[in-house]
């Protein structure tokens, strides 16, 4: 095969990857806010719920995560697609590491601006949203660049589920030109590449929303 | 013969001049204090004595032998110096002891009981002995300074450096500080030390040297470079209250 | 609770195979925690010298290794290096990729503790005389392993999880043991979720015997 058709297959490749990451880290942030806003507005029973959601989802592996939704839930009759069992594994894994960042960035919030909130008389969701949140998120980027890598590197377990990203077609080419060495390389380069990608858009977005003395490392 | 004597000591930052043919001596048992403004080189100099920075010109003299040179063994140069940083730098994952004996141990190969002991000795002469096993973050700030003395005092340093010593204590501690030097003075303990506290300087000096754009302005006796000068620069600099520095 | 009791029936018929399994991910995470941890160091180590090009080579190691799926290093000296006549066993592939990856964000963790670090105390180290190597083991490593204590253990947990993908590349761990398990017995769903709870349960252990090495190794006044 051509290395021109190598590549547009594992280009194909990397579109799938980029849907499972973008997918899972999605999940991830809906989940990981949602569980630090419930924290926030609920009490201590609630809260001890949420911890073990945590707990569970961060000791378990993504691999053995991913198989029970994939292959042990249709098992009891509920037959999720592969991105889906993708958003079920590595997204949920993803918010419950997002979660412990985004309750360490909160710690890091100044109180005494939130009292100053309450004082003023906002409700205590308006306060997460318009103080706590925004501080948080921007607190936690380094933290949330590390998430979505770990979201990133571990999209080929996509692959034993068939979604055909770019570990997978990386495999079925090692296979049939049996050139494996510059395969797999050059699909570390790609993953890479995509890496770097990210980490640039996280620094966009952090300089797009930079406030002159706050956070600055 | 001087203990220490500098000629000529040059020391550029990128292109900067901080230090500009700094030159004066330093005689065994004799203790002088370095003022200037901020930003006049001072700690700049003290760490080019024991070549924690490197030099870009001049020779050190110590008892004699140059130490500017680039064949100089630096960690033997560096162990004849007992430092008393600003900040103390006490290491915070060992007690007071330890903080002692690390040295006494790793550099000079004294057995444990041995480091021990005289390490022992250096606490109770800085009267910190009933302290040994804490650990810095439990010491107040004045503890912490005598700590640091008594870990330089360990090594049986030639000669003591003090880097703005009173800059981090209130008045009151500073005049402690004052105190434990001058103890040091009594007994004959060289020593160089860095300040721009005027009454520190007043308090246990012989030589005041006045440093300013890189270079030894005056040196005098403190009485009379802190009051009656020629220079107004100098007389203005130690006319007003040292706070205001 | 039939089918619950039928489950555990098959775990117990199997329990040969599954410990054997599970001797072997013990055995795999154990050894590249170690290797792991000693790379991390030494590649911590290297991070601190003052040679640019030498320093610019450990930032692209470490960053590459961060940033580059764990699984495609695996295949690449799995399933390519044979064509170079190069044959390793799952386990040689698992522990040398692994370590290599392991290394890498021990060592992140190790600077990020570093870079938090009183310089004055490394300043008075070196005025006291001391070398670099023992400025290094005396002052730096005993005060930037203590405050990495959290992250290090973490990767051992991490060690722990991932190692459960070695069994892509035929290494026979527990978590292959519960595929043959799950393909006998077609009870997939109990099979994978006893499997996770094995692994929670060790995680578990993990992080026990990590409480009690932080509370152990706190140094006063230091933030951990």
């Amino acid at each position: 095969m051509r290395f021109s058709g190598i590549l547009a297959l594992l280009l194909e490749g990397a579109g799938y990857t980029l849907l499972v990451t973008v997918s899972c880290v999605i999940t991830g942030l809906v989940t990981g806010l949602g569980i630090v806003a419930l924290r926030r507005l609920f009490g201590k029973g609630v809260a001890r719920l949420l911890a073990l959601y945590t707990y569970v989802f961060r000791g378990i592996p993504v691999l053995v995560l991913l198989f029970i939704v994939f292959f042990g839930l249709p098992g009891l009759g509920i037959r999720p697609s592969p991105l889906v069992s993708m958003m079920l594994s590595l997204g949920l894994v993803c918010g419950a590491y997002l979660a412990e960042v985004f309750r360490g960035a909160l710690d890091a919030v100044d109180p005494h601006e939130i009292i100053a909130a309450e004082v003023m008389g906002l409700s205590r969701l308006q306060v997460i949203l318009s103080i706590e949140f925004p501080q948080m998120l921007r607190l936690a980027v380094p933290g949330m660049l590390n998430e979505f890598t770990t979201v990133l590197k571990y999209s080929p377990f996509g692959y034993t589920v068939g979604i055909p990203e770019i570990t997978k077609q990386a495999m079925a080419l090692a296979s049939t030109t049996l050139r494996g060495i510059e395969i797999y390389t050059a699909v570390g380069v790609l993953y890479f590449g995509i890496y770097q990608l990210l980490c640039l858009l996280m620094r966009m977005i952090e300089r797009k929303f930079r406030v002159p003395g706050f956070a600055t490392q | 013969m001087a203990l220490l004597e500098i000629k000529d000591l040059v020391k550029r930052f990128d292109g900067r001049t901080v230090l500009n043919g700094v030159t004066f001596e330093l005689n065994e048992g004799q203790t002088k204090v370095i003022m200037g403004p901020s930003g006049c080189g001072k700690s700049t100099l003290l760490r080019c004595l024991n070549r924690l920075l490197e030099p870009d010109g001049g020779q050190i003299f110590f008892r004699g032998e140059d130490v500017a040179l680039p064949d100089t063994d630096i960690r033997q140069h560096r162990q004849r110096i007992g430092f008393v940083f600003q900040q103390f730098a006490l290491y915070r994952h060992l007690t007071v002891l330890e903080n002692i004996t690390l040295g006494l141990r790793k550099l000079r190969r004294l057995s444990t009981a041995a480091a021990d002991k005289k390490a022992a000795y250096q606490l109770e002469r800085m009267e910190m002995g009933a302290h040994r096993l804490k650990y810095p973050a439990h010491l107040s700030v004045g503890q912490k300074q005598r700590v640091a003395i008594a870990r330089a005092l360990a090594m049986d340093p030639a000669v003591l450096f003090f880097d703005e010593p009173t800059s981090a204590l209130d008045p009151l501690m500073s005049l402690e500080v004052a105190a434990v030097i001058n103890q040091l003075r009594s007994e004959n303990v060289t020593m160089l030390c860095v300040t721009h506290d005027v009454s520190l300087a007043r308090h246990v000096t012989d030589r005041v040297i006045f440093l300013d754009d890189g270079q030894v302005k005056a040196e005098d006796s403190a009485e009379q470079l802190l009051t009656t000068h020629a220079d107004p620069r100098i007389r203005q600099f130690f006319g007003q209250p040292a706070a205001l520095k | 609770m039939m089918a619950l009791t039928d489950f555990l029936r098959d775990v117990g018929n199997d329990s040969a195979l599954l410990l054997g399994g599970l001797r072997s991910t013990l055995l795999l995470a154990t050894t590249i925690s170690i290797t792991g941890f000693v790379g991390g160091v030494l590649v911590f180590f290297c991070t601190l010298t003052s040679n640019r090009i030498g320093r610019y080579w450990v930032e692209s190691y470490i960053s590459f290794f961060i940033g580059t799926p764990l699984l495609v290093l695996l295949f690449l000296m799995y399933y390519g290096l044979p064509q170079w006549g190069v044959r390793l066993s799952p386990l040689w592939v698992s522990i040398i990729g692994f370590t290599l990856n392991v290394a890498a964000y021990n060592a992140r963790y190790l600077t990020t503790a570093y870079r938090g670090l009183d310089t004055g105390e490394l300043e008075a180290a070196r005025a006291q005389g001391f070398t670099s190597w023992q400025v290094f083991t005396l002052i730096t490593l005993p005060q930037v392993l203590r405050l990495s204590i959290p992250g290090l253990t973490n990767q051992v947990i991490l060690n722990l999880k991932d190692s459960s993908i070695a069994f892509l590349i035929q290494y026979t761990e527990f978590f292959a043991q519960i595929q043959e398990l799950s393909a006998r017995n077609f009870k997939f769903f109990q099979a994978y979720l006893f499997a996770g709870i094995v692994y929670l349960g060790l995680v578990s252990v993990i992080v026990l015997i990590a409480r009690h090495l932080e509370a152990k190794c706190m140094i006063p006044g230091v933030r951990g």
